[in-house]
């Protein structure tokens, strides 16, 4: 082969390799911005928020942040309730956004099932989707639409949508894995009963400076539960 | 048209590999610490990035394939046959895709921006440049000299 064949040669495989890349650089960017999930048949609102603030955030099971964070903040909440549903959207935000997106704090939700007869359903519903790294998404996005307690409103179709809206990729597992999260979610609600706890949303924080997880109550602002922080770590 | 000399080129490529090395190795021993990479004027975004779940590929943080992409691109610099600038070219042109992608994530999916990955995502985009010119110019030839044209 001569210099200007094999010149010509490279030169096709090189502009080859740039559609190769470019389509490749395309596939992923839109894999990514369509990982915002809607909720089938069911309308549901803040999908796409929800998946947008949470996006990029490590989970694990039910605990978001960095599994190293030196910091848990336990929060031990019934989906149903609309007090966690305040707390999660107006407390919880800056300290996602300053201690755990920065890997000091992370998160755990746990299921203190204590509203109704939905709430226990609804729970291992969450940590089903834990167990696809979108329980935080699922959590979020059922606050976000939330009906009034004990109405009857959380049906498997609203829970299915609520699967479907957080990013759920394996559906069928996670109609499969909900009925084996139950037992989970009752033994969260011993572990809050056996904190002392007796209403929702209850905190405890565990860090270096607490002995073990410690129940802090509820914080009622951004600023109280930044100190508790800020003594645990 | 008139390109660089290719020793010129391949001096060009050395340094700027050189200082993509540093750059990514600073990343990964930050990460490797459990610490994140120190951004400038006190911003956060360097370690909302660090400790984003895009900051992993298989378990292996992405800096250490950073690592790897710039030795490869300095290794390519001391060598003028036709491996060394379509291998060159290959690893920019991943390296340099693999940049686009993550400065979107780091724009819309993450919301934050870490200066160390901007400055990594700007030297291989200057990577990139300097071995398409490196092969555009001189792929097909022994010594590096310009081929002829019809």
């Amino acid at each position: 082969m001569n210099e200007a064949d094999r010149r010509t040669q490279l030169l096709q495989l090189a502009a080859g390799a740039v559609f190769l890349a470019v389509a490749v650089v395309l596939v992923l960017i839109v894999l990514n911005a369509s990982d915002s999930g809607d909720g089938g048949d069911t309308k549901l609102e803040g999908a796409s928020e929800v998946n947008r603030s949470l996006a990029g955030i490590p989970q694990q099971g039910m605990v978001l942040g960095d599994p190293a964070a030196p910091v848990e903040v336990a929060e031990f909440a019934d989906l149903q309730c609309p007090y966690c549903k305040a707390f999660t959207e107006e407390v919880l935000p800056p300290i996602i956004e300053n201690q755990v997106k920065n890997g000091r704090v992370k998160l755990s939700f746990r299921n203190f099932t204590i509203l109704g007869e939905q709430s226990p359903p609804a729970g291992a519903a969450a940590l089903a989707a834990g167990a696809q790294g979108r329980g935080w998404n699922y959590v979020e996005l059922f606050y976000r639409n939330q009906g009034t307690e004990n109405s009857g409103y959380a049906d498997d179709a609203f829970l299915e949508a609520v699967a479907k809206g957080a990013g759920v990729k394996n559906l069928d597992k996670w109609n499969a894995d909900r009925a084996k999260f139950l037992a989970d979610v009752e033994a969260s609600t011993a572990e809050a009963e056996e904190l002392g706890f007796e209403g929702t949303p209850s905190l405890a924080i565990k860090g270096p400076a607490t002995d073990g997880l410690e129940p802090i109550g509820t914080p009622s602002s951004t600023g109280d539960l930044e100190k508790e922080i800020e003594k645990a770590g | 048209m008139n390109y660089p000399s290719e020793s010129n080129l391949r001096r060009a490529i050395a340094f700027v590999a050189t200082l993509g090395v540093g750059v990514a190795t600073y990343i990964a021993v930050e990460a490797a610490g459990g610490d994140a990479p120190t951004c400038l004027a006190g911003s956060t975004g360097c370690a909302t990035v660090a400790k984003s779940s895009y900051s992993h590929v298989a378990g292996v943080n992405i800096a250490v394939f950073g690592i790897v992409g710039y030795v490869l691109l300095l290794a390519s610099a001391f060598f003028a046959n036709d491996l060394a600038r379509f291998g060159g070219f290959v690893v920019a042109l991943g390296g340099f895709g693999y940049s686009v992608f993550l400065t979107y994530v780091e724009l819309f999916k993450i919301e934050a921006i870490c200066q160390w990955c901007i400055a990594s995502a700007v030297l291989m985009t200057i990577l990139f440049l300097l071995n398409a010119t490196r092969l555009v110019g001189y792929a097909g030839t022994e010594t590096g000299a310009l081929p002829e044209r019809a």
